[in-house]
């Protein structure tokens, strides 16, 4: 645990040291909800929900990105000798995982400010986001895992990550329409259920395959 | 796949053999067996209680001309609620004209009544059509006419003997698309699935012979998932009137189908002939086990138009009946058994490239 702390704080550190990596990020989620924002003028509670989720998929794809793509190859070698694959994999979806969940009240803060806040459950928004930022950050450190082998790995994460997501998206859609009060369902326990089913499913199996993939 | 202990028969191992002769039996029962008899129109569609009307009943495959003085004719309000018709007059085969009084008074108040006809006689047996015409209330109501509601069952009913498939309303000829839209599924399904336990086999002995089975079983999932599509977007345009109306079924099958696309265009980009085995293992595994809940558990979650959810009919019931499943499951058997023989066949190929 204490040395998947140390990876974690490492990567931060280094990203925190290149401002233009958080920047980029935030400038990024600003520019996108601008542009959709622009396009819409408003936002009913409906529509909030699902320009806030396609927003932060592709903030989060963006932001994922470059996982595994900053280091050196001399540098994953060093890390071999060192760590267990799981303990770098965990590592990078932790970090990752704040990545997102920076992501995510960056975008909620600032589609507040465009388009009014249109959450009536604020607990259970947080929770949900919360879960998708755990969902998406080790089904996409596994993604760019994979594709980071291959010759075009920018586009080919996106291309098998996005098919991926959708069992996650829907459900999360669910969860929004219930934090948003849009649907006449008064009860999310079953959504819940079913996302974090589907979340156990992907980090048990991007855990397990993780190591395997990772040997090169 | 494990081929070289099975029996053969003029060379060809003798499963084959068994899914070709199934294949065909299937096709020829499949397009020739007629359907039953029924109602495809009735007109007016909207009649007036408390008045007499002549209702023009177009048949489908009927044949009114054989029992021209039997026919019977009632309109179901509920269960036992009907009113039998004062006269039928029969034209020819497909057309005949029903004389009904409609009781100004309802056993229940509703905005308007549907009202379900029902023919009956000798040679076709029962046709029933739900819904067929709408009774408006009357303006003077008579309650003595209560009576009339009751007057008359639905008794002594024909029962059509002989080999048919079932008549449904507004499915009619497209109900055999059953027998070859739902095993494509099946077949796809089973398809992946295999594909996954071999990835599972790679994963644990690395034997490259896995990976080139997991492939070829793959590509040939990803056709007959392709030609699922393709036969449900037919039957779609027949009877949704749109080959594409983003019902979840729709969408999360199209979904399967991009994200083993996707695994063909990642395999594609990778160079290293163990590499590319291992990142396709992985990801098919990983694949396999989010195409669960997308297909088998987010469909059931959503209303769909699909036949199966909300309250739709599939398999079961009324719907398929002993005639179509003497179709059904032998065109499932070898439309699956088709599969494993054509991957079988995509594997060699790439095996002696």
């Amino acid at each position: 645990m204490n040395r998947i702390w140390t990876l974690v704080s490492t990567e931060a550190r280094i990203e925190l040291r290149e401002r233009y990596a958080l920047s980029g990020i935030l400038l990024y989620v600003l520019s996108a909800s601008f542009i959709v924002f622009s396009i819409w003028r408003q936002l009913p509670p409906k529509e909030w929900g699902l320009t806030f989720w396609v927003i932060f998929l592709f903030c989060s794809l963006m932001a994922v990105l470059k996982t595994f793509g900053k280091e050196s190859e001399g540098r994953y070698f060093y890390y071999y000798t060192l760590y267990h694959p799981l303990e770098l994999f965990i590592a990078k979806a932790l970090y990752n995982m704040v990545l997102l969940l920076f992501i995510f009240l960056m975008l909620w803060f600032v589609l507040s400010i465009m388009a009014g806040n249109q959450i009536i459950r604020v607990d259970w928004f947080m929770i949900t986001g919360l879960m998708a930022c755990t969902g998406l950050s080790f089904l996409l450190t596994l993604i760019t895992s994979i594709a980071i082998k291959t010759q075009q790995n920018a586009s080919l994460t996106s291309v098998m990550a996005l098919p991926l997501m959708i069992p996650l998206l829907i459900n999360l859609l669910r969860l929004t329409a219930y934090s948003l009060g849009t649907t006449p369902d008064d009860n999310p326990w079953n959504e819940f259920m079913m996302l974090s089913g589907i979340i156990s499913l992907v980090v048990g199996l991007s855990m397990w395959l993780f190591p395997y993939l990772w040997r090169s | 796949m494990k081929d070289n202990t099975s029996i053969k028969f003029f060379g060809l191992a003798l499963w084959k053999w068994f899914s070709m002769l199934i294949l065909i039996y299937v096709f020829i029962a499949g397009w020739l067996i007629p359907l039953n008899p029924g109602i495809i129109k009735v007109a007016p569609e909207s009649i007036k209680a408390g008045e007499s009307v002549v209702l023009e009943v177009t048949g489908y495959n009927s044949s009114f001309v054989s029992d021209t003085a039997q026919v019977r004719a009632w309109l179901r309000l509920t269960g036992d609620t009907v009113i039998k018709a004062q006269h039928v007059q029969v034209w020819d085969n497909r057309r005949l004209t029903a004389s009904f009084y409609i009781p100004s008074v309802f056993p229940m108040r509703q905005e308007a009544y549907p009202l379900t006809l029902i023919l009956d006689h000798d040679t076709d047996g029962t046709s029933v059509l739900p819904n067929a015409v709408f009774a408006t209330p009357a303006e003077n109501q008579n309650p003595a006419e209560m009576a009339l509601w009751f007057s008359d069952k639905v008794e002594h009913v024909h029962v059509k003997s002989g080999i048919q498939f079932p008549f449904r309303n507004i499915l009619s000829e497209t109900i055999r698309n059953t027998y070859f839209h739902v095993p494509m599924w099946f077949t796809m399904i089973l398809l992946f699935a295999v594909s996954a336990w071999f990835s599972l086999q790679y994963y644990r002995n690395g034997q490259i012979v896995y990976d080139q089975k997991s492939v070829a079983l793959i590509r040939v999932g990803i056709l007959f998932g392709i030609l699922g599509l393709v036969t449900g977007m037919l039957w779609a345009k027949n009877t949704w009137n749109a080959y594409w109306s983003w019902d979840v079924k729709q969408n999360m099958s199209a979904i399967a189908l991009l994200i083993y696309a996707a695994l063909m265009v990642m395999r594609s980009s990778v160079e290293d002939q163990m590499q590319k085995a291992r990142l396709t293992a992985g990801y098919n595994i990983f694949a396999f086990a989010l195409l669960i809940p997308l297909l088998f558990i987010i469909p059931r979650m959503t209303d769909s138009l699909h036949p199966g959810n909300g309250g739709n009919p599939a398999l079961g019931g009324e719907d398929l009946d002993n005639t179509m499943r003497m179709v059904f499951y032998p065109a499932v058997i070898g439309f699956i058994l088709l599969g494993l023989w054509i991957s079988q066949l995509v594997y060699r190929t790439e095996k002696l490239k």
